[in-house]
């Protein structure tokens, strides 16, 4: 047994790994959620705006992320449709334009028809130049989105006439998947102009050890991967939806059941993987 | 010189942007340096690609090892290259095109001198600004009158009205829009885009309008337009057809043009089709009558008819769809709305002439005239349309106007069964609202009973913008998204790269579960305060960290998992990295100022470049 596990064949580590993950899936495995205090000043800070107030949706990932940040992306529609806020959709990705549109069609498009498109929300499309364009748009809008990604001139745009740079705007919603990311829009947009510009953003969990140190001044929330995904998406049901939204709403808590199955396997594999060594080590096999 | 100058460009431009980070003075010097940095961003993607290229092309041509998957990168990158620039597949932009007219070159030069105006007046002259854009070609002065050529568009009518605000203005571009008109007969049929240097036909061309139009001009640039457009408007266009709504009649709206053959069962249009031919070729289903009593039990029962009988909550909620349909009050009151008068407002030389006759407070609008409100016959006939369903709303419109009935009525009477729900669209609500009911089991008998309507007039619309589609020749073929859905460009991304780009994240999770499994060690106590933080992490990431500790009381509460977790990610990771950043953040204001200042050359590339 203990010559099994020494020498085990990574292929059976991949086979755990894909039963830990699947089966939950298949099984629908799912836990409650407690939001934490994070995840309750982003809804809170969306939360306070009014009907009518501006939302920069800065939507930077791609397929890549869209597992972790997909749920967060809908979610954050939904609330914005809900308070009827004002979205302004860019992105800093090249293949960030596709995700605005899915986010699009799956929240604005199927359950909020009545929205019209350059009054209530507007697509400005995807810009080259990563935090460059950030530095530009915090001060002056138009020197870089001429048009929407439609190609409609961004003067024919009703709900773009008063918007003249990102200071317009009551909030920023960033949807981060790296670079350029949550950290370019904290260091170029709200820490320069911390009276005009406040932010919240939804982060991968790689990338959410980094941003803790911008919380709270720079940053007063911000959703760490599925999880904070998982409890922003609670809070948003619980006040739009108590009696059972439509299943694409709770789609970060359904993935919250394959995440806490895979880390358990985790940490069975790391103990297992030490129990060897131990013994190994107690055999005269390693030294420390 | 070859390194100076990209020194010099770093320097200046590097200075500038400190600048203007401190001084708000020099702000918009900054924006001018990052848009030059913006663009050559998106510069550097051509670079890139190019460079891709001829990495590739080398492996390929040196068969390296693996130089296979040098070929399939190569094939990858043209194919999406090709699919994304030429729009393969994509339709042209709706709103750039113009559905319903037919197209024919012409230079605002061979327009006929016939067909140019020329009113008394002058156009005024403003500081820093030029007449609008979509004049500008046509519209000039000469010898104190002012020359248009061609025929003015509602959109270069309201340009002209807003280059001034005068009532003198106002009132010449009024007399120049009703003068540059073409003539009667072609009203509303012929126009001129000088945008586009193209003279435009609204539908089928006639051989009197052609002859008309032939005739004003011998040039031969403007007789082949003329022909162009004659030949290419007299295209018919015929779809197969699967379905055709029950009774289907072509509207009488559209019996010049369209036509419906039973067998083979086609529907054929004859030149071009514009969105209201369309829209109205769509709507052929009649709006619902509202339900009476035994209707609504006769469609329970039915449904009940076909699968599991339906709960008392079910039962609610198809009464309740029935029952919300239109009815003969709303439509008077919504008519009688309509009939109301309303202020008509003053043209600019109306205006102009009270003006002149010395009136110093002048109203904008016309008094109103008398509210028009249905008469009781009018209403009696919509209270039977309500209740006789052989009764079309074409025979409703004709008994309606054989007494006072404005346009106004008509029009908010067209809106009003416009929104009204058609069979189709109801059967379609009570299906989603029975969905939405917890324990709702509905049988394939029941599904499809309820989504039949909804399906035969899916279907018909889908033949209808077939046949829209067909009719229309594309003005800017090019002119539609890159990413349309269902073009080559979006295939590609949908099928390949997103599932490419998702899978190679989550085998992340594979090799994580394979390297924790060898290499995460308790070797020493570093190492072993790692593996602690570790399960904590992994554990208050997941429901089973809160469930494990949610024993412990309310007073030690900071030794729950969760908590635990908080408390390790705010204090000990936050502090962590802030020392790096702050470290990293003097590091890169170090070697930015060598960079500037000329010191560190290493971007530059070596001295041998």
């Amino acid at each position: 047994m203990y010559q099994f596990f020494k020498t085990l064949d990574r292929r059976w580590v991949f086979l755990l790994m894909a039963l830990a993950v699947g089966i939950p899936i298949l099984m629908q495995l799912q836990f409650p959620e407690k939001p934490t205090g994070l995840a309750v000043v982003v809804f809170e800070e969306v939360e306070r705006l009014n009907e009518g107030d501006k939302v920069l949706m800065a939507f930077d990932y791609d397929p890549s992320g869209e597992g972790e940040l997909g749920p967060m992306a809908t979610s954050f529609v939904r609330h914005c449709c809900e308070k009827r806020l004002k979205m302004y959709f860019t992105t800093l990705w090249p293949a960030g334009p596709q995700m605005i549109q899915d986010s699009i069609n799956r929240v604005i498009r199927a359950d909020f028809p009545g929205l019209v498109y350059g009054v209530d929300y507007v697509d400005l499309g995807y810009k080259s130049g990563e935090e460059g364009v950030i530095k530009v748009i915090v001060t002056n809008l138009r020197q870089l989105y001429t048009t929407d990604a439609r190609g409609t001139n961004i003067d024919q745009i009703p709900m773009c006439l008063d918007v003249d740079n990102v200071q317009d705007m009551d909030l920023i919603v960033n949807v981060s998947a790296g670079y350029p990311g949550t950290k370019e829009w904290v260091q170029y947009a709200s820490t320069p102009y911390p009276d005009d510009i406040r932010i919240v953003a939804g982060c991968t969990g790689v990338q959410a050890p980094l941003f803790y140190p911008y919380v709270p001044q720079q940053l007063p929330g911000m959703l760490a991967a599925i999880k904070g995904a998982a409890e922003y998406e609670e809070l948003v049901v619980n006040k739009y939806a108590p009696d059972g939204p439509d299943p694409k709403y709770l789609e970060a808590k359904r993935r919250m059941g394959p995440q806490l199955v895979a880390h358990l396997l985790m940490i069975a594999l790391i103990i297992g993987g030490n129990t060897i060594y131990f013994i190994e080590r107690r055999r005269g096999g390693v030294s420390a | 010189m070859k390194r100076t100058v990209p020194l010099l460009i770093t320097t200046i431009s590097g200075f500038l942007l400190i600048a203007a980070a401190f001084i708000p003075a020099t702000e918009s010097w900054g924006e001018v340096v990052t848009v030059w940095f913006d663009i050559l961003a998106a510069i550097a993607f051509i670079l890139g690609g190019g460079n891709l290229m001829k990495v590739n092309l080398k492996k390929i041509s040196d068969r390296v090892p693996g130089w296979g998957y040098a070929a399939v990168t190569l094939i990858a990158f043209l194919l999406t290259l090709a699919a994304g620039l030429g729009k393969i597949g994509s339709p042209p932009a709706s709103d750039q095109e113009f559905y319903g007219e037919t197209f024919a070159s012409l230079p605002a030069a061979a327009f006929p001198e016939s067909q140019v105006t020329r009113i008394a007046g002058e156009i005024p002259e403003k500081e820093e600004a030029q007449l609008p854009d979509s004049v500008r070609r046509q519209m000039s002065q000469e010898q104190g009158e002012i020359v248009f050529r061609g025929w003015i568009l509602p959109n270069q009518i309201e340009d002209l009205k807003s280059f001034k605000q005068t009532l003198e203005w106002q009132c010449t571009v009024e007399n120049l829009a009703e003068a540059a008109q073409p003539p009667e007969s072609l009203r509303g049929k012929a126009f001129y885009y000088s945008d586009h240097s193209a003279l435009s036909f609204r539908g089928v061309m006639d051989e009197a309008s052609r002859t008309e139009l032939a005739a004003m001009s011998d040039d031969t640039r403007w007789q082949q337009a003329v022909d162009s457009i004659y030949e290419a408007s007299q295209k018919t266009t015929t779809i197969d057809v699967d379905a055709v709504p029950t009774g289907f009649a072509v509207p009488a709206s559209l019996a010049d043009v369209v036509s419906y053959s039973v067998s083979p069962q086609q529907l054929s249009m004859a030149g071009p089709m514009s969105r209201s031919q369309r829209d109205a070729l769509i709507n052929v289903f009649p709006p619902l009558r509202p339900a009476s009593e035994a209707e609504i039990q006769q469609f329970i029962d039915e449904l009940n008819g076909l699968g599991e009988p339906l709960t008392e909550e079910q039962q609610q909620v198809v009464e309740r769809n029935l029952r919300g349909g239109w009815t003969a009050e709303e439509l008077i009151t919504v008519l009688d709305g309509a009939g109301q008068a309303q202020p008509v407002a003053k043209t600019a030389c109306e205006m102009l002439a009270e003006k002149e006759q010395g009136v110093t407070e002048i109203d904008p609008f016309h008094p109103p005239g008398d509210d028009v409100e249905l008469t009781n016959s009018q209403q009696a006939a919509i209270g039977q349309f309500a209740n006789d369903e052989s009764i079309t709303v074409a025979d409703l419109v004709d008994q309606l106007q054989a007494e006072t009935f404005t346009g106004a009525q008509a029009g908010a009477m067209a809106a009003f069964f416009a929104a009204s729900p058609t069979a189709g669209g109801r059967g379609k609500t009570i299906f989603q609202d029975l969905l939405k009911l917890p324990g709702t089991n509905l049988s394939t008998g029941q599904r499809d009973w309820l989504l039949a309507d909804f399906r035969s007039e899916f279907e018909w619309k889908k033949s209808v913008y077939q046949l829209f589609t067909a009719a229309h020749t594309p003005k800017y073929t090019w002119s539609g998204p890159y990413q349309s859905g269902g073009n080559l460009f979006w295939w590609l991304y949908e099928y390949a790269f997103k599932p490419l780009t998702a899978t190679m994240f989550a085998m992340l999770a594979f090799y994580v579960a394979s390297a924790a499994f060898r290499a995460f060690r308790a070797k020493n106590l570093e190492a072993i305060l790692l593996l602690g933080t570790a399960f904590i992490i992994l554990l208050g990431r997941t429901y089973i960290g809160v469930a494990m500790t949610a024993w412990i009381p309310d007073a030690l509460k900071a030794f729950r998992i969760d908590e635990l977790t908080i408390y390790i990610m705010s204090i000990f990771v936050t502090t962590g990295n802030r020392a790096i950043m702050i470290g990293v953040a003097l590091g890169i204001a170090s070697v930015s100022l060598k960079v500037l200042l000329g010191i560190d050359r290493s971007y530059l590339g070596s001295r041998e470049d």
